[in-house]
Parts: structure tokens; sequence; C-alpha cells
């Protein structure tokens, strides 16, 4: 230190000072929001201010500046390893979210636990899943995918599900089930599964051999169901289906308001109904059913998380909850016609993929 | 058969410089470059989970930006005092040292006690490591933070009874100095933490 008592002491005041004025720049740069400034700006202000008190107090404080450049070279060599480790984070996690989310406070905290039944919020908050971890362990997911099991349907009377089954399966002999994976297979598995779960809820659902059989009654249920409804096309739906069917599935991501979550996953309310509006039914079919990867843009907000495919569903599940999700929180759109079993069943065999989804909704321009 | 030795042969006119460095002040220059590795994945993971929990409380709902931006005051002001304290040693002035180390310890306890508060009244609002994401990241980001200010209280407050055990002069200047870089370090990590964590919730 060639400097003098004084003036060393003197200049530590200087930093001392700097540095409290820049907080409190900080401080009334974010209590007190100036519209001219901007938020990109006011964020760019933020950060430049806080490397300019990181730097300070390192230089001066720490006295890195004049000390030995050994000292430098370590602290900068763990500074540049953490800086390599920020950005790999930031480009796994972070870029591929839109830098410019919309204000945090959109999101109403808590908000789904006013529309959702409390017994389905405790199974959504203790995993993330539908289901208790003792039911997880009860019935596990079998390795072969040919097998699915249905979704979780706890608490609804099953009795609902089988007196709407309308969709024709072509093939109701059991070597379907052992066949790979047909579409009439599946959803009779889909079926199946509800129906085991609803006979006897302690009863193992992942049993191939009783899936096999299970599937094999609902089967022959839907063979005679069309008979029954086939000459109906109303412009109504089992609203109660739609509703449950969200309930117990989407609303952990899109929430009770179909607000979603900024930044996360997108809204449904008003956005599904302007999908629908630009041409986009047999794409909100495509959703369901194969589900969406890959960024999109909704409110001017980017998304970029995964929408798993519902292929499970029932046709008739799948077309009450688009029904239920285009209708509920908005008008419905001006030429809106409900979405019936048999749309979704033609939308079976396309075999897309979550991208091939991703690219149709680019061609219907959103 | 190449003649010339692999490795560089240290000679009298060009000795390592790290020769001449105390060790206690370069393993302290190393320690803190492991630990900003430490800080800068809390940090990072804290970020790449930010916004996305799924139930509430949220970081807007719970921050107070006027009370953080007191303790990050007061925090600034302890590094200050840290180097008064190291300059006041390094003149022999010894009462002027305990003055200054007593003044950074209780800084540093000013800013433990907001954070007690803090986390306190975050827990009342429903708010705990377990609630959510951002609970999780939040509490082990801040709490890894809160553990190295107190360890640098305790080690402060047994500078201070260091010195009157066995009076401390100039040439023991390097102990408070590396007790200062823990501390000054200590004070950069809460530098990002309040804007980074704190300051763009409300941007």
């Amino acid at each position: 230190m060639a400097k003098g008592k004084d003036s060393a002491v003197a200049g530590y005041i200087i930093i001392a000072l700097i540095l409290g004025v820049i907080t409190y720049v900080e401080f009334a740069i974010v209590e007190y929001p100036q519209e001219w400034l901007g938020r990109n700006w006011t964020m760019f202000w933020l950060i430049a201010l806080s490397v300019v008190k990181f730097l300070m107090v390192v230089m001066y404080f720490m006295h890195l500046k004049g000390d030995d450049s050994t000292y430098t070279g370590f602290f900068s060599s763990g500074m540049f390893i953490t800086m390599a480790t920020f950005i790999g984070l930031t480009a796994m996690f972070i870029l591929p979210r839109s830098v410019a989310a919309t204000k945090p406070d959109n999101v109403q905290a808590g908000h789904a636990t006013h529309d959702v039944p409390p017994d389905v919020m405790e199974l959504v908050e203790s995993d993330g899943f539908s289901r208790t971890p003792a039911a997880r362990a009860d019935s596990p997911r079998p390795a072969d995918r040919s097998v699915r099991i249905a979704p979780p349907l706890a608490g609804n009377d099953a009795s609902t599900y089988e007196l709407n089954l309308p969709e024709p399966l072509t093939a109701t002999d059991s070597d379907a089930t052992t066949a790979d994976g047909g579409d009439a297979a599946e959803a009779a598995d889909a079926e199946a599964g509800t129906d085991t779960a609803a006979a006897d809820t302690s009863s193992d659902t992942a049993d191939t051999a009783g899936d096999a059989e299970a599937a094999d009654a609902a089967a022959e249920e839907t063979a005679e169901g069309p008979s029954e409804d086939a000459e109906s096309v109303s412009l109504t739906w089992d609203t109660e289906m739609g509703a449950s069917v969200y309930n117990m599935n989407c609303v952990a991501c899109h929430q009770g308001s179909g607000q979603g979550i900024p930044g996360a996953f997108p809204p449904l309310a008003d956005h599904a109904a302007d999908v629908y509006a630009a041409g986009g039914e047999t794409y909100l079919i495509d959703v369901m059913l194969y589900g969406l990867q890959g960024a999109i843009q909704v409110n001017g907000t980017t998304y970029n998380g995964l929408m798993p495919a519902w292929g499970q569903f029932s046709d008739e599940q799948v077309a009450n909850v688009l029904n239920h999700v285009v209708t509920n929180w908005n008008e419905p759109p001006a030429d809106f016609v409900p979405y019936q079993a048999d749309d979704v069943a033609a939308e079976r065999d396309k075999g897309l993929s979550a991208q091939d989804v991703h690219d149709l909704r680019e061609q219907l321009g959103l | 058969m190449n003649s010339q030795p692999a490795i560089p042969v240290e000679t009298e006119h060009q000795p390592y410089r790290s020769a001449k460095l105390p060790d206690v002040k370069l393993l302290m220059w190393v320690f803190l470059a492991s630990d900003t590795m430490l800080f800068g994945s809390l940090i990072g993971t804290y970020l790449a989970y930010r916004q996305r929990s799924l139930v509430g409380p949220l970081p807007v709902d719970v921050f107070d930006i006027p009370l953080t931006t007191v303790s990050t005051f007061v925090l600034l002001m302890s590094s200050f005092l840290m180097v008064l304290a190291l300059h006041a040693i390094r003149q022999n002035d010894l009462p002027k040292f305990r003055l200054w180390t007593a003044g950074v310890a209780i800084f540093g306890s000013i800013f433990l006690g907001f954070q007690i508060y803090e986390f306190v009244h975050f827990v009342n609002m429903g708010l705990t490591i377990k609630t959510n994401l951002f609970g999780t990241t939040f509490f082990v980001l801040t709490g890894t933070h809160g553990v190295h200010v107190t360890v640098g209280v305790i080690w402060l407050v047994s500078l201070i009874m260091a010195s009157y055990i066995r009076p401390m002069s100039a040439k023991d200047a390097v102990y408070v100095e590396i007790a200062g870089l823990y501390w000054h370090f200590v004070d950069i990590v809460w530098i990002v933490i309040f804007t980074v964590i704190y300051l763009v919730e409300f941007v």
C-alpha cells in the first residue's frame, strides 16, 4: 500500500458510498418502475449495476486489483468454470423458455384449489401424479408399453363411461389384445382398465391376463353400443365427463382457471377457442392423441414444454375434454360444432409424432 | 532422442511466483474459486426451475423488496467495516481493529436476523422447503448463503477473542486478510442473489 493512511481510508469510504448509492438505485428502479426505461433495459441496468458492485468489491475491498496476479488467476478460473456451468444450464433449461415471460402476477396462486375436488388436489400435490404412491406401487406401469393402463378415474362412477361408448370397434375378438396394439384394442384396453378399477379398486390392473379378459368384455359391450346411439348425432356432449377428465388429468399444468402457468404451461382459456376458430379442429384432436413438442407462442409468451400424448383415453373422453376446453372459459367459437367420438377415431390412425403436431400448428399460422 | 528436458526447470532467475505468496492467502483464493462454483450451480438451479412451481406461494407473493434492500445494505456496509479493520491491523492499531471487526460481526448478525425473520415470515405464508420448486431452490440457496454468513461471524468473533489472548500486530495481518476475503466473498454472492433472485421478479 503505497498510499498514505488517510487516502486509503478515503478511498474505502468513496467505494462504500458508491456501493450504497448503486444499491439504492437498483431498489428504486424496481420499486418505482420507469415506463421510459422499458422492461428489457431495466433488466439490463440491474445486471450491469450488480456486476459493477461485484467488481468494485473484488477489486478494491478484496484488493485483487494490484495484488499478485496468481490470486486473480485462481479466482478467474473458478469464475470461468462457474460461468460455463451457468451458460450450460441456461442453454438447457432457461433459453428454451421465454426470456420475456409475462409478469408473474398474472399467475393466480393456488387458484386451482377452488375448482378441483380436494381429493384430486391432494393427489396432484402429493407427487404431481393423479395417483397415490400406494396405488402406483400396486399397479406399476408395465414394461411392455403395448399394454396400456387406463388413466386414473377414481371417484368417478365408471358406469357413466360404459354408457358412453359409441365408437365402433372393428376388432372385437381376443386376438386384438395380443396383436401389435391396434387402435380398437387400445381403446378397449383403456375401458377395461376402468372396468377392473371400478369392480375392485384393490385388484391389480396391471395384470395383463386380467386386462385381456376385461378387454373382451368391454369389446363385447361396445359392439352392441353403436346400434343404440348411432342415429342420434346431437350437438350436446357429456359436460360432466369433459370436466372430470380435465380435472383429473389436465388441471395440474393448465390450472383450474385454464390460465396455465406463464412461461411453463400455455393457457387454454380463449386460446383453445382461437385455435379452433383458426381452423384447428383436427389439430386440437392431434394434440390430445399425439402430444405436442416444440416452442409455441401464446399471447406473446413462448412456451417450450412437452404436452404428453393422451391416446390411452377413449374417443369419447378425448371428444368431451376437448369440448370442455374449447367452451368452458370463453364463448364457444362462432362455427363451433362439438367434437364427437367419431371425429377422434378418424384421427387415430394418423400415427403422428409430437413434432409432427408442432408442424401442424405452424401450418395453421399460430 | 530429444535432448531438451520435458519439464522446465526452475532457475534462480525465474522462480515460481507463488513461492513468495503466503500459503493461507493462496489457499483462501482457491477455496473462494471453488465456492464460486457451489453458489453458481445453486443460483443456476434456482433459475432453471424459476416459474415452474405448480402451486403457490410464488416469489411475488412473499418477497419484500424494501426489507431485503435494507439487509443488502447492511451486508455491504459490513464489508466496508471489514476493510477498515484490515487497514487498522496493518497500522498496528489494535483497538480500532477490534472495534471495526466487532462492527462487521454485529452487521453480519443483523443480516442473519433479517434472514431468520424472512424465513419465518415465508413459512407462516405457507412456503416451506417442500411446498414447491421455488421453496426448495430458494431455501437451499439462501440457506447455504446464511450458513456462510454464520461461519463468517464465528470466524470474526474468534479473531477478536484471539487478539485478547495474544495481541495481534501488523505481521498477523494476513490472518485478518483471509477472514476479510471470505467475508467480502459472502457479500458479493449476496450482491448476485439480491439482483438475480429478488429484484428481477418485480421487473
